[in-house]
């Protein structure tokens, strides 16, 4: 008979295809959805919770239920018609996803990118981590209840913040969200005159505000009784699971691709990785903390030395259909804000070779999901929607 | 034969070659290893060469070709990818082939991240894992008919609006 584990000694790895029917007889198991239509699952996600009272005994997930079929759109599509698709997979960082996609087909090509489109995209990348953890902080406040920070005070002042870098992305693409900024082979809007100034002053006014929500959050007492020892993902799991991002750093694992596989710029500046051991939410939310701050560090470092030089390896091509790809595979991947974003993709396809003959998103939220079954048994039900707000899935990269 | 953009390392394209005797695909991508040797190649690389991080599974489908003179028939070509941790980091990358019909051994005993990732391929693309823990859909509904990224299921297929 399998024993419930209390949450305090819940860091041992549950089973998660513990078969029901060797649990204890008498006790009155409930079955209870949570989601697909719930505020917590940050999207449609649905877990099936088997409770033993308020504990946790064993959690089915299903995904899925924002499926639209982009892997099958892409062996359609001309490779220049993809990058403002992959916009909409990860919502939430758009630039990354935008930058992998196009850093895979570079490679199937066999493009080098000029310098300055190469930093430009490192200060795009990092500007955008900053916006998606902001996003990720005030959704977080949001799910530990309204109490914290009084009511959704910081879910709207984190918004607010990420509403400055959402303005001086605006300015450099005209898009708010969704920019198509990236081509193969270079970048498509140059840096305006007088940006610099602007996110200067964006980020300075992040920075100054940082500190408030600390005080805020990470320092409330209710807060810290919500996620200290909870949701406990150790490095060994992360590693099995193929997690990677903020949640296998705070697992004690120090690996981030920016540093230890560099790509873009990240050669040329030195990227201090924050990591923690604990493993559980609190130290999930103290390295996203930190990384907002290197990544303030690294945008103030970048923005006033980018180089002289062309934006792009070529010319923008006429028609979609111009690209002619190499056969062959390749796979290139950048560190998102929730981890190693990859794309792997194999040339000639449709369209005389011009649509990827198969591409495969390797997403990282999609991976982190993977931990629930594992660490939820033993927790309550209200841990389980600390613990879904700690790993920040986002539901159309988990779905595609 | 190699993976552009993440090439092998040099001691894991030995061992692929030397060891696994791993072959070249016509159609690129990383080297061919043996369908009965590819769970002793992954636990080789998790244990000895330290590739622990679970990368991906990739399952592509090739219809037979049209004068199939050699009688190569229908196949699907998995690609596997581990990636090693810190410093350095590199991705360690195989491919697997087997007829359509064909079944691969799972990787869940060694990379519990294998689970989803399987469910995943076997869902778009139908193939198969051999000693999978829970083989069911994972995107789609289970009454699906059809792996939508074969490349014989056209785009525009009619599905029931109630699924």
């Amino acid at each position: 008979m399998e024993m419930i584990p209390h949450v305090a000694k819940a860091r041992r790895r549950a089973n998660p295809y513990l078969d029901l029917g060797s649990y204890d007889p008498e006790a009155d198991l409930m079955v209870l959805n949570l989601g697909p239509q719930h505020p917590s699952t940050h999207g449609v996600f649905r877990l099936k919770l088997y409770l033993d009272g308020e504990i946790i005994v064993k959690v089915v997930p299903f995904v899925g239920y924002l499926h639209r079929g982009v892997e099958k759109l892409c062996e359609k599509l001309t490779m220049v018609q993809l990058i403002p698709i992959f916009d909409k997979n990860d919502y939430v960082s758009p630039m990354m996803n935008e930058q992998s996609l196009v850093m895979a087909f570079e490679a199937l090509l066999g493009i080098e990118v000029p310098r300055r489109a190469r930093y430009v995209r490192t200060l795009l990348a990092e500007l955008q981590r900053i916006a998606s953890h902001l996003l990720w902080l005030g959704a977080f406040a949001m799910d530990l209840g309204g109490a914290l920070g009084g009511g959704s005070t910081l879910f709207m002042y984190c918004f607010r913040e990420r509403e400055l870098i959402l303005d001086v992305f605006e300015d450099l693409t005209g898009c708010r969200f969704h920019y198509n900024t990236h081509m193969i082979g270079g970048n498509r809007h140059d840096v305006p005159a007088g940006w610099a100034t602007k996110v200067h002053a964006a980020i300075n006014a992040i920075e100054t505000r940082l500190p408030e929500y600390e005080t805020f959050l990470i320092t409330n007492d209710i807060y810290i009784e919500r996620t200290r020892g909870v949701g406990v993902v150790d490095g060994q799991l992360s590693m099995d699971l193929g997690i990677t991002g903020p949640v296998l750093r705070a697992g004690g694992v120090d690996h981030d691709l920016r540093r230890d596989a560099p790509y873009h710029c990240y050669d040329e500046i030195e990227v201090r990785v924050a990591t923690a051991t604990a493993g559980d939410c609190e130290a999930r939310a103290a390295v996203r903390m930190a990384e907002i701050r290197e990544s303030i560090r690294l945008v103030r470092e970048l923005i006033d030395n980018i180089p002289e030089g062309p934006l792009g390896a070529r010319k923008p091509i006429k028609t979609p259909l111009a690209e002619k790809a190499a056969k062959g595979h390749a796979y290139a991947a950048v560190e998102s804000p929730r981890g190693e974003l990859g794309i792997y993709v194999i040339g000639g396809g449709d369209n005389k070779g011009a649509s990827p003959y198969r591409l495969k998103i390797r997403s990282p939220s999609l991976h982190v999901l993977g931990c629930l079954p594992y660490i939820l048994p033993g927790h309550s039900v209200s841990d389980a929607v600390a613990v879904l707000g700690s790993v920040d899935p986002i539901m159309g990269e988990v779905d595609r | 034969m190699k993976l552009l953009g993440a090439e092998n390392s040099e001691e894991v394209q030995k061992l692929l070659i030397e060891q696994f005797e791993a072959m070249e695909n016509s159609l690129g991508g990383p080297p061919v290893v043996a369908v009965v040797r590819h769970l002793e190649l992954a636990k080789k690389l998790r244990d000895e060469y330290q590739y622990r991080i679970f990368g991906f599974v990739v399952a592509a489908h090739y219809p037979a070709p049209a004068k199939d003179a050699n009688g190569v028939g229908e196949l699907i070509r998995v690609s596997y990818g581990l990636r090693s941790v810190g410093k350095g980091t590199k991705l360690a990358t195989w491919q697997v082939c087997i007829p359509v019909d064909g079944a691969i051994p799972t990787l869940v005993p060694l990379f519990a991240g294998a689970d989803w990732q399987e469910r995943e391929q076997f869902d778009l693309v139908g193939v198969r894992f051999d000693g999978h823990p829970d083989p069911r859909r994972l995107m789609l509904s289970e009454d699906w008919q059809g792996h939508p990224l074969r490349k014989d299921y056209a785009i525009d297929t009619k599905v029931h609006p109630w699924r």
